[in-house]
């Protein structure tokens, strides 16, 4: 008797422990704030805007999910209101992009935000396609090898996604100027279309719709993918362009090696950043396990949903998203990159492009 | 031809209707509050479209932002704010008129001269999809600019009393757009370590800084109604026969408007400047402008609405949006998962039509609603100005704090209505200035990347020429008959002090 009464005692109080934490994870009539570091109408908000539903149908207690923009600074300024501001109770998170994991991996001074130290739930990726103009006798990477010609790029700056396209060029050999200014993909693929470039690339939702006719009229001839990351970490043929090399392939193809050495390094690690794991979102520094595991399930279960991989293969380019684990491994790649590889890439900023980034 | 009369049937379904009035309702009450635009108004409707069918989202967000320019222009009128970037223009003779007692007339010929001009836009979207990609890839970076320095001289030489205030008024709004991120290298200028320099400061808040806190000031020091004499005048049926008489300004000024909505980049806080400066350059008789013609009312109104429809090409086919408010109708299109571009006419043609149809009836029916609710919202105009300014300041500062959402937009308010304020007792152009602003960035980016990519040689292609050869004409005319109409000193100054 004694013993039933003190297992009974004993089951009590692990319910009583257990209470707290269960609680914890409930969002019922809560609003969970979004901060989203961009405009309304960008890709980050449209992205934050398709998922919010879904989360809001899968997080337990069905919170409302009200995304909330912030942007200025080239979303420096609501990665920093997110650092300083969030408290780790699960009710605000933040939207990455590519750009604002550039000027943190470029250790750009006004950045107070740091990916290091908080949670990641889940991830979107993205890809890139580059591709040429025909006039240039080139049909494939392999016409490449011994290309001399100058060519020109629309750049939005030498600091934005733009350091992928910049540094695959040079990897390559290629004599590329880049032309900056412009602002934006959609501009820089009007300005190839005029000929005022000859050399562009597109991320693939953009280049099946816009690049793709040209290339039937005979007006683009399509280059290379950056790639995607496989579950290894390794940088492999695009699936939606499966016929192009990636870069590594076209690297390959031009010396007859695998690339390696710190611009490689630098690269992979800005390209996971910029488009490997190009849009994250995260809980800030101290949330409780309970809390990220509540996320990050809700997350899983967001991309089981049929209806949410319709809306992946409509607007989010059709990639695999990524939650919990498996966004951390990939996040993970762009954290440790070395920092001589990165000293190596702010240096070569400094000579190639004048940039000063203090 | 079939698919543009299936997409009619599309629109005058009852549910697409609902979805029209709704989007007009909300864009006319958006035009009437000043610097509310169509960037504002498009934001609070997006998270609305989610999950809605296509056709019906167009119908809400295409009827909001087709009929702001119509209903802006009850602020520019009756009060001299602008209710919107896209009719600060209207200011110059609209408010003119309204201080002699005649803002019914003006009100009745804008929204004449915004309905024919919408229409004329919608007409436009319509037989140029076939063509236009050819056109838009004409004009390179070179020509961009040239096009943004055409747009600047004209205003500088024609906005104020004289030229080279003019010419040094643009200059000032230059280095204000100046501030912040440079356009393209990764630069910060004059932002003093503040964080909120670092974006510039914001559209919303130097226009309604230049234009609407000197008005107000000077309204409280002279202390009586904004109309000067207490009758409003019946004319609002002469308004409608005021545009109807200058049906080649209405043209003329709607193709400007669709050209200039057209172009990407140059957007639609430059194209009433630019019809404005059109008609006063066009004119035999100038000495009435700035003190109340009615041309100078139809001119930026026929404009400001043609501009929609031609902003709506480069957007649905490049993906490049024209405008601010196209810019996040851009985002609107991508929400509902369809990607603009080229492919667009071939896979989503009877979209296309629907927003043309919705375009056409919203023009129509928020003209309609204009006129009929123009009585009771003209009576304003006779309220002593002390009631209403409390109500007009907390109207401004709120719109200015719409736009970052922070302590700076309300200091920079400040600074700037000071600015704007000292301009105008010294007769220094404020439309000027503020053209000079909303264009440095373009005048900035295009200059960098033509030199960048053409070395000195963009200057001698032919689009730059003709268009160099366009800008020196327009500012050499402007200057001689300027100085031709001060020499007999025939009193009352144009421009600036008038206003």
């Amino acid at each position: 008797m004694k013993k039933v009464i003190h297992s009974f005692i004993m089951i009590v109080m692990a319910l009583l422990l257990a209470m707290p934490a269960a609680q914890a994870a409930d969002f019922s009539g809560k609003t969970i704030e979004w901060i989203i570091p961009f405009r309304v109408g960008g890709g980050s908000d449209v992205w934050a805007r398709l998922y919010a539903p879904f989360l809001q149908k899968y997080l337990p207690g069905n919170p409302v999910v009200a995304v909330k923009n912030m942007p200025g600074g080239g979303s420096i300024i609501g990665g920093n209101h997110f650092h300083t501001r969030a408290r780790p109770d699960g009710l605000t998170v933040f939207g990455s992009s590519g750009s604002t994991s550039f000027p943190y991996l470029l250790e750009n001074p006004k950045v107070k935000y740091d990916f290091a130290k908080y949670k990641i739930v889940f991830a979107s990726p993205t890809g890139g396609v580059a591709y040429i103009n025909p006039d240039l006798g080139v049909k494939s990477v392999e016409d490449l090898k011994n290309f001399g010609r100058e060519l020109a790029y629309a750049s939005q700056g030498a600091t934005s996604l733009d350091i992928i396209p910049l540094l695959a060029f040079e990897m390559l050999g290629l004599n590329v100027k880049a032309v900056f200014g412009y602002k934006g993909r959609g501009p820089g693929r009007v300005a190839f279309e005029q000929g005022e470039v000859n050399i562009d690339y597109q991320t693939t939702t953009a280049f099946i719709k816009n690049v793709r006719p040209l290339i039937e009229q005979g007006k683009a001839v399509p280059l290379m993918s950056w790639g995607v990351l496989d579950a290894d970490g390794n940088i492999v043929r695009d699936p939606i362009e499966p016929d192009l090399p990636s870069l590594p392939e076209a690297y390959e193809i031009k010396y007859g090696e695998k690339p390696k050495g710190p611009a490689f390094n630098a690269w992979k690690a800005f390209m996971i950043a910029g488009f490997g794991v190009q849009k994250a979102m995260w809980l800030p520094e101290g949330t409780p396990d309970d809390i990220v595991q509540a996320y990050r399930e809700a997350a899983t279960k967001v991309i089981a949903d049929p209806e949410f991989q319709q809306v992946v293969e409509k607007s989010l380019g059709g990639y695999p998203q990524m939650a919990g684990e498996e966004a951390r491994k990939a996040f993970d790649q762009v954290l440790q990159v070395p920092a001589a590889d990165k000293k190596w890439l702010i240096n070569w900023l400094k000579e190639k492009y004048d940039v000063k980034l203090d | 031809m079939e698919t543009v009369f299936q997409s009619l049937g599309v629109v005058l379904q009852p549910g697409h209707l609902l979805m029209l009035l709704c989007g007009v309702v909300m864009g006319l009450s958006i035009g009437i509050l000043p610097g509310l635009g169509g960037i504002v108004g498009m934001t609070i409707l997006l998270p609305v479209i989610y999950g809605m069918d296509p056709h019906s989202a167009f119908g809400l967000l295409i009827g909001m932002v087709a009929v702001i320019p119509t209903s802006d222009t009850f602020p520019s009128v009756m009060m001299g704010i602008p209710g919107s970037s896209a009719s600060q223009a209207t200011i110059m003779d609209g408010y003119p008129l309204a201080k002699k007692g005649e803002a019914a007339r003006a009100l009745g010929a804008a929204f004449t001269a915004s309905l024919i001009g919408g229409l004329f836009g919608a007409l436009v979207l319509t037989l140029i999809i076939p063509i236009a990609r050819p056109l838009v890839l004409a004009f390179g970076s070179p020509e961009l600019f040239m096009l943004a320095l055409l747009g600047m001289s004209m205003v500088g030489v024609l906005s104020g009393n004289r030229p080279i205030k003019g010419i040094l008024a643009a200059g000032i709004g230059v280095m204000i757009g100046a501030l912040g991120d440079a356009p393209a290298v990764p630069e910060y200028r004059y932002t003093f370590g503040i964080d909120y320099l670092m974006d510039g400061i914001p559209l919303v808040v130097v226009g309604l800084g230049l234009f609407a806190f000197p008005e107000i000031v000077d309204l409280l020091i002279k202390g009586r109604a904004i109309s000067e004499t207490t009758t409003l005048g019946k004319g609002w049926l002469d308004g409608v026969k005021d545009t109807l008489k200058h049906k080649f300004i209405v043209l003329r000024c709607s193709v400007i408007g669709v050209i200039v909505g057209f172009l990407p980049g140059l957007g639609g806080s430059v194209v009433d400047w630019i019809a404005y400066g059109h008609i006063i350059q066009t004119s035999r008789d100038r000495e009435k402008f700035g003190k109340g013609d009615i041309r100078g009312v139809i001119a930026p109104e026929s404009a400001n609405n043609a501009k929609e429809g031609g902003g709506l090409i480069p957007t649905f086919l490049f993906g490049i949006p024209g405008s601010g408010s196209m810019a996040v109708f851009l985002g609107g299109l991508l929400i509902l998962g369809i990607q603009p571009g080229p492919s667009m006419v071939t896979e989503n043609v009877d979209l296309i039509y629907t927003a043309i149809w919705s375009l056409a009836l919203a023009n129509v029916i928020g003209a309609t609603l204009s006129i009929a609710l123009s009585k009771p919202i003209t009576r304003l105009t006779v309220i002593p100005f002390s009631y209403l300014a409390p109500f007009m300041v907390l109207i401004i500062t709120f719109a200015c704090y719409q736009a970052t959402r922070s302590w700076g937009d309300l200091v920079a308010l400040l600074l700037m209505g000071i600015l704007g304020w000292i301009m105008k007792q010294y007769g220094w152009p404020r439309p000027a200035a503020l053209i000079g602003y909303v264009l440095s960035d373009n005048l900035e980016t295009y200059l960098f990347i033509s030199v960048q990519r053409y070395g000195a040689e963009w200057l001698t292609r032919t689009g730059v020429l003709v268009l160099g050869a366009i800008i020196v004409f327009s500012v050499g005319m402007g200057i001689f008959f300027q100085t031709k109409r001060r020499a007999p000193a025939s009193g009352g100054e144009h421009g600036e002090k008038a206003a």
